[in-house]
């Protein structure tokens, strides 16, 4: 099972995350992103998964494994 | 580069990944030296690149390094983020509808002069909690001086020191009256900061003076980059009409083609590596935005719109530490501004015989006209 972190060290509040796969990230109140409750990702969402990481201009999103 | 902004950063990334130009500056071109910066603001520092504007302010929060622009970012980031924003776009949706009524029922306009000069300055100055009859007054301040602006360590001219002092004293004084009578807007919130938070009133005036000659001219460019693309491309707009959801992903491809501020400034606090390329410390650096959104590595079309790649990224908003502090705003107006002018008036094309240009050379980049033609929209004003 893999899941999906966002390394807070690194977020600047892009927001490319939380706008291109909102079921993946919200938005926190200074406009930075998080995941979605644990960030466990059913199978369908692995693709968006790989696609939230490019689309990252931090590097900060990253999956691994649970 | 007036015309054709793909040639035009070619003759700068054509020179490598990290140059030396003419005049001594070290140049960042790809988007692997770039990002490369972005990460390491203790090398590559904003505050000695920003400190010596000849403006005797400090710029906050540009011109402030690790570790205290932490400080002034967390006051700022949730004052202009996107559930802020959320919450003023019914306001800032009515105003642009304004400005396009205004002339949908004459068949043509400047989408430069008639939404793109004024649509920023007005959302400026709602979000500061300050009367929309100073539009164009703060308009021609802010113009003189970035008109006038001079690069380098170079000392401003008379003229944009008159225009500077006098947009600070309007807004001393709305600094003094939100003091003593605080209303629910940004301004009013930053002055409310009690204790160790409270802020000096330099760092408030100087706030402001970055917002107003940062935030303004760039969306400017913005919304006319975005009606010119569009105003070019009537497919994309049916596959828009088709599909509202697409107006994000062009949004971003606009974006990341035409840059309004495509360069920024840093000078090395000591020696360092990039990209196999030795710069010494303390010299001065130039971040180029513009080049690193068009890396053939990174985009398949790197000078074309595709919105398959519109989620690849870009650093048209900068990164890292010091990234656009009013990018979801920006995002927002430009949207705001497609979704009002096309709803109103769906077929539109640049006037025949005209050639749209930038203003060049400059600092920011934005059209210095883009006259459209439409069918008159009936009954509109």
């Amino acid at each position: 099972v893999k899941r999906i972190v966002i390394d807070r060290g690194r977020c600047t509040g892009n927001g490319r995350c939380y706008s291109l796969f909102p079921e993946l990230f919200i938005d926190d109140d200074r406009g930075y992103g998080e995941v979605v409750g644990q960030g466990m990702l059913a199978d369908q969402h692995l693709d968006d998964a790989q696609r939230a990481v490019i689309a990252c201009p931090e590097d900060a999103i990253h999956v691994e494994e649970a | 580069m007036a015309r054709d902004r793909a040639a035009g950063w070619r003759t700068v990334s054509e020179h490598g990944d990290v140059f030396r130009a003419a005049d001594g500056t070290w140049v960042l071109a790809s988007s692997d030296a770039v990002h490369f910066a972005h990460r390491n603001p203790d090398v590559f520092s904003s505050a000695l690149a920003f400190g010596a504007t000849g403006v005797p302010l400090p710029l906050i929060p540009v011109a402030v390094d690790p570790p205290d622009h932490l400080k002034y970012r967390r006051v700022l980031d949730p004052m202009l983020a996107p559930r802020v924003v959320n919450s003023m776009e019914d306001d800032l949706r009515a105003q642009i509808r304004d400005l396009v009524t205004a002339f949908a029922g004459k068949g043509e306009c400047d989408a430069v002069r008639d939404i793109a000069r004024l649509y920023p300055t007005q959302v400026f100055l709602t979000v500061f909690g300050l009367p929309l009859e100073h539009r164009d007054q703060l308009i021609e301040w802010v113009e003189t001086m970035n008109e006038n602006s001079t690069t380098g360590t170079a000392a401003p001219t008379a003229t944009v020191v008159e225009a500077a002092m006098a947009m600070l004293a309007f807004m001393q004084g709305y600094i003094d009256e939100k003091r003593s009578q605080p209303a629910d807007d940004m301004l009013s919130r930053v002055l409310s900061l009690e204790g160790e938070d409270a802020w000096t009133n330099e760092e408030v005036l100087g706030l402001t003076f970055l917002i107003t000659i940062a935030g303004l001219d760039t969306v400017t460019g913005a919304i006319g980059f975005a009606m010119l693309h569009l105003a070019r491309n009537p497919d994309l707009r049916r596959r828009m009409v088709a599909e509202p959801a697409l107006i994000g992903q062009v949004i971003e491809e606009v974006l990341r083609l035409e840059t309004p501020a495509p360069t920024t400034p840093r000078v090395t606090t000591e020696d360092v590596e990039v990209c196999g390329v030795h710069i010494p410390a303390g010299s001065p650096v130039m971040l180029c935005l513009a080049t690193a959104n068009r890396g053939h590595t990174r985009y398949e079309h790197p000078d074309d719109i595709d919105l398959a790649q519109s989620d690849r990224g870009h650093v048209t908003f900068g990164g890292g530490i010091h990234r656009c502090l009013g990018s979801h705003l920006a995002r927002r107006e430009v949207r705001l501004v497609i979704e009002e002018f096309q709803r109103l008036i769906p077929d539109y094309e640049i006037k025949a015989g005209f050639e749209p240009e930038v203003v060049w050379p400059s600092a920011t980049l934005h059209l210095a006209a883009l006259p459209l033609v439409f069918p008159p929209v009936e009954g509109a004003t």
